[in-house]
């Protein structure tokens, strides 16, 4: 136990003081600092208050052919684009061709050309991905037609006005369980740093194995210290170094957010992220906990067989494989909204997988109490007994060198100890 | 203090490794452990200090069993390494308080050794940073930092210049004069010829010769004569097949009764010249070379 002790020890201090970990630490917390303090920034560079110079430094949409729209509402045009595109200045202009030499030069980002009241064309430079202005021109003309066809039928413009855009009927939605579009994001972080975490540490305690082997102080190691000391030792304190990043990270952020409250204001996004429910929080520590130390078994007990630096890459892929598959199942379940299908309800079983899987679930609908005890009961004991098993490999593969055994033939030797 | 391994058995698989290893070492002395490669050595010294489990037999320190706890031994293995990346003193003062030692007795004990080894100078270094023979040097502290009641060396010699191999010798004798146990196992039979009192030789999992070193030469019939001469055409012509010239002036002369040792050297020195004449003693290269030279 006392050697146990000191092995954590120095293992931790080795993360801890490893410029590697430091500099990714360092280099996260800031990227979020920024991330979170953006808005503050960028109000400051913009002075807080909306100036008139702005309007002029819109880009521009052309709206070309306004004598080809209906009459009776061709008054309207240009105040109707002008509500529905804010973020532009309405331009209008009566050559098309000028229109596009305009566009070519870059003096304006798109333009609207009516042909007729039913039909019109896009004109754009480059037609970006996330381009939905045609469906907003869509809405603004056909609002248009409607009212054309009410005043036809002896409206004013103003009744017309009235009965399209005054009345507004409004709905709310209660979810009775979970909200999957405000916890989607908080989710898909939480997965996303399980399984970074996960695969980053427990490569370094492969690597960090195999060093030992390599440099041959596992010789010394083995003989001042038992397996199970060196094995535990190694695997907790890249499990503390772990989470030890995880909080500042995630504490950063939080404190980040706390002292821009005022600057996000009500960015949904952001609010949903931050909403995240104290009782998920610490899901997310157990099944991190729990689903770290079974892969970080699995990865100790890789690096102890191989020899070489080298030969963890090639033996530690079957580990990293099932890991990844876990992970797709999850992000896809997650994408297609369908958090209660049968693979993730199995998946939220299987020791291997149920830590992302079962987080997931509880993260996005609502899931009985009793399949989440017996999930983390079957995870719990599987640890148990991957780390039983990993501390045997351990002990056989630390002493053997040259090539790494076959599995058959390790396991058959592992059996054989007592 | 007394170190005893009893009929100890291990097998790999199919495969007997050891088969029967007994032998005893006592405080104040320095064993030596030889044999071959692959003649069981290593895995011996496992046994003894714990790694593995033995099959059968058993591992008594002062006739108690309860095994070796790993601050009574210190270990120089025959694969040297420890971390070529980490700063030297802080790792062997992680060795040490693995081995049992409080964090401020083991960064005195280490200063202590790097300075008797004159390694004070690289203390904050990085260990990749030394040259092989400083490299062994920073790991024999390992060995020795903790003030074991055993110390292990494994071909400690081997990548020494002679000036380092005098500064361990140095080392090793004052550990022996200490009271210590010192057990080694080298190919070099010289170091084992100078240290050891006691020798055990192994071969194929089996001790093929174990005993005091002076016995096991007294052992050996005493009937050859070292003889230098700067006569030794003359010597070698009237002795025949009894002698063999080992140079143009040494000769080795066997008697057939060992009892007529001193006529003989009487003969000698009255009918040649004769520059020496002495009763001559098997090497432990010789001894050697018979016992462990066909592998079972």
């Amino acid at each position: 136990m006392k050697a146990f002790r000191k092995i954590l020890k120095f293992e931790l201090k080795n993360y801890l003081t490893n410029k590697v970990y430091l500099v990714l630490t360092v280099l996260l917390v800031l990227l979020i600092a920024v991330v979170m303090f953006f808005p503050r920034i960028a109000g400051a560079f913009k002075g807080g208050e909306e100036n008139p110079t702005d309007w002029e430094n819109l880009p521009v949409m052309l709206l070309v052919g306004e004598e080809n729209w209906e009459e009776t509402t061709r008054p309207m045009l240009v105040d109707s684009f002008a509500a529905a595109f804010p973020e532009y200045r309405i331009v209008p202009l009566a050559d098309l061709e000028k229109a596009k030499e305009t566009l070519l030069a870059g003096e304006a980002e798109c333009a609207v050309a009516l042909e007729s009241p039913e039909s019109y064309t896009y004109y754009v430079n480059n037609l970006s991905l996330y381009d939905s202005n045609i469906e907003f021109v869509d809405a603004v003309l056909s609002q248009l037609t409607r009212v054309s066809a009410m005043i036809t039928a002896g409206m004013t413009p103003e009744e017309a006005e009235e009965a399209l855009v005054g009345r507004v009927v409004t709905g709310n939605t209660v979810s009775l369980g979970k909200n999957q579009a405000e916890n989607f994001f908080y989710t898909y972080i939480m997965i996303f740093a399980l399984y970074m975490v996960i695969i980053l540490y427990g490569q370094m305690v492969a690597t960090g194995v195999a060093t030992e082997k390599s440099s041959r102080a596992m010789e010394l190691l083995i003989t001042s210290a038992g397996t199970n000391s060196l094995m535990f030792g190694k695997v907790i304190a890249a499990c503390l170094a772990g989470l030890i990043q995880i909080v500042a990270v995630f504490g950063s952020a939080l404190l980040f957010y706390r002292l821009n409250l005022s600057a996000w204001g009500d960015n949904f996004l952001v609010q949903s992220i931050f909403a995240m429910p104290v009782n998920l929080f610490l899901y997310m520590l157990v099944f991190f906990v729990l689903g770290f130390f079974i892969y970080a078994f699995l990865y100790g007990a890789v690096g102890s067989m191989a020899s070489r630096l080298e030969d963890i890459n090639t033996s530690s892929t079957p580990i990293t494989m099932l890991f990844i598959i876990g992970f797709f199942v999850v992000v896809f379940s997650m994408t297609s909204g369908d958090t209660e299908s049968l693979l993730l309800k199995v998946c939220s079983f299987i020791p291997f997988t149920s830590p992302m899987a079962m987080f997931t679930r509880i993260a996005m609908s609502t899931v009985p109490w009793v399949e989440i005890a017996l999930s983390i009961l079957i995870l719990l004991a599987s640890v148990i007994g991957v780390g039983v098993v990993s501390a045997k490999i351990y002990r056989v593969g630390v002493l053997l060198y040259g090539t790494p055994p076959k599995l058959g033939k390790m396991l058959r030797a592992v059996l054989r100890t007592k | 203090m007394r170190l005893e391994l009893v009929d100890i058995e291990k097998s790999f698989g199919e495969k007997r490794v050891l088969k029967g290893i007994s032998l005893t070492a006592e405080g104040g002395r320095a064993f030596g452990l030889l044999g071959r490669n692959g003649a069981g050595k290593t895995t011996t010294l496992r046994i003894l200090m714990g790694v593995i489990s033995s099959d059968a037999g058993k591992v008594l320190f002062d006739g108690r069993p309860e095994g070796l706890s790993s601050e009574r031994f210190g270990y120089l293995p025959e694969e040297r390494g420890l971390y070529p990346k980490k700063k030297i003193f802080d790792q062997l003062v992680y060795f040490a308080t693995l081995k049992g030692m409080r964090t401020r007795e083991a960064e005195k004990a280490v200063d202590y050794w790097l300075g008797r080894l004159g390694m004070s100078e690289y203390k904050n270094k990085r260990l990749d940073t030394l040259s092989k023979g400083n490299q062994q040097k920073i790991q024999l502290i390992t060995a020795l930092a903790h003030d074991p009641e055993i110390v292990i060396l494994d071909e400690p010699f081997s990548g020494l210049d002679p000036v380092n191999a005098r500064l361990l010798k140095d080392v090793v004798r004052q550990t022996i004069a200490r009271g210590k146990i010192v057990l080694f196992s080298s190919h070099q039979m010289n170091y084992i010829e100078e240290f050891c009192d006691e020798i055990a030789i192994l071969n194929g999992g089996k001790i093929v010769l174990s005993g005091g070193l002076d016995a096991i030469k007294r052992s050996y019939p005493r009937n050859r004569l070292a003889v230098r001469s700067l006569e030794g055409e003359r010597i070698a012509a009237d002795f025949g097949p009894a002698c063999e010239r080992i140079s143009e002036n040494e000769l080795l002369l066997t008697l057939p009764d060992p009892g007529k040792k001193a006529e003989t050297m009487k003969m000698l020195s009255e009918k040649y010249d004769i520059d020496g004449v002495s009763v001559s003693e098997p090497s432990l290269n010789d001894i050697f070379v018979q016992y462990a030279g066909g592998q079972e």
